[in-house]
């Protein structure tokens, strides 16, 4: 019956401390009933209102507590979604540039970085964002590894073509994909500066 | 990469509660029950900590990095299993010395004051 009540008071809880404490304030709660069980009426009701006080005083706190820690993860949120934005609206503008770039036939080197921000930026970022949002894990070093292997794996990848096909250059390609590394890794690394509790 | 050591004055003032777990802490790793026990005992019988009070405070102190849970049992033969063991980390531990060191300045002030008597 005891156990009971106390499971109900739990309630009072939020969930997540209630799974990850739960059990040990359910253990304290029956060693401290049996060390006051045989001690008579009166030291049953000071042990409750101590119980029920104990609750009172600690569970808003608790709630408040959660609230404040779901606040940030739906800022967390808002800065991910603006980050994605801001990502898409980079990817469009560098198509247009793509486009003005072969039509009027500039420089090569500037279309060669244009197709590895577009090509490694869409992988990468299509690897990035739901991968730190998901996981949670350290947002820079996920950014840094992911553009990395994606840019490492698009540059062999034009190499083994490039070597097929001829007329290859190679320092050009080399040099476009780490324009594009180092393009990708400011954009997330600014990103990570206004979201500085995962960086 | 290199993280900031943290400044335990700045954890200052503790609340009673968490003053009186890493008390009871510096002897030695306890469980729950055995943290309401020792703060009852040094307190005499004045602070019975509650079970939400407890964890409550247990949670902010793992967060804070001033305790840990450990795997090891001072007495695996007399323990149940299920008990879950805190440690007083080397960061708690300066907490709790630079606490007491403000406390200690309190007395002073106060025994300056005659409100308490010298030691001898």
């Amino acid at each position: 019956m005891s156990n009971r009540l106390f499971q109900l008071m739990l309630r009072a809880y939020p969930r997540e401390f209630r799974l990850e404490y739960g059990s040990d304030m359910t253990q304290l709660f029956r060693d401290c009933h049996r060390d006051i069980q045989s001690n008579g009426l009166i030291c049953a009701i000071a042990f409750w209102r101590r119980m029920i006080w104990d609750v009172i005083r600690t569970a808003p706190l608790e709630r408040w507590e959660a609230l404040e820690r779901r606040y940030k993860t739906m800022k967390n949120l808002k800065s991910d979604l603006i980050g994605l934005l801001a990502c898409i609206a980079i990817l469009i503008v560098m198509f247009l540039l793509l486009g003005y770039v072969r039509k009027y036939q500039v420089a090569r080197m500037w279309g060669y970085s244009l197709d590895a921000i577009i090509s490694a930026g869409i992988i990468s970022n299509l690897i990035i964002f739901p991968l730190t949002i998901a996981t949670r894990l350290s947002a820079f070093r996920t950014v840094f590894w992911t553009l990395l292997l994606v840019n490492g794996a698009l540059l062999l990848i034009a190499t083994l073509i490039g070597i097929r096909v001829g007329g290859f250059n190679f320092p050009a390609v080399l040099a476009s994909y780490l324009v594009s590394f180092v393009f990708w890794l400011s954009f997330h690394w600014l990103r990570s500066q206004m979201r500085p509790q995962l960086s | 990469m290199a993280k900031e050591k943290p400044n335990p004055e700045k954890l200052l003032p503790l609340t009673s509660s968490v003053f009186h777990i890493l008390l009871a802490l510096s002897d030695g790793d306890l469980h729950g029950y055995g943290i309401m026990q020792e703060v009852a005992e040094h307190t005499g019988g004045q602070i019975k900590l509650g079970p939400g009070t407890l964890y409550g405070a247990i949670k902010r102190l793992l967060g804070n990095g001033l305790i840990v849970e450990t795997d090891q049992r001072p007495d695996p033969e007399m323990d149940d299993e299920r008990r879950r063991y805190y440690r007083l980390t080397d960061f708690g531990q300066q907490v709790l010395k630079a606490e007491v060191q403000r406390i200690s300045k309190l007395v002073s002030v106060a025994q300056r004051k005659r409100l308490l008597p010298k030691r001898s």
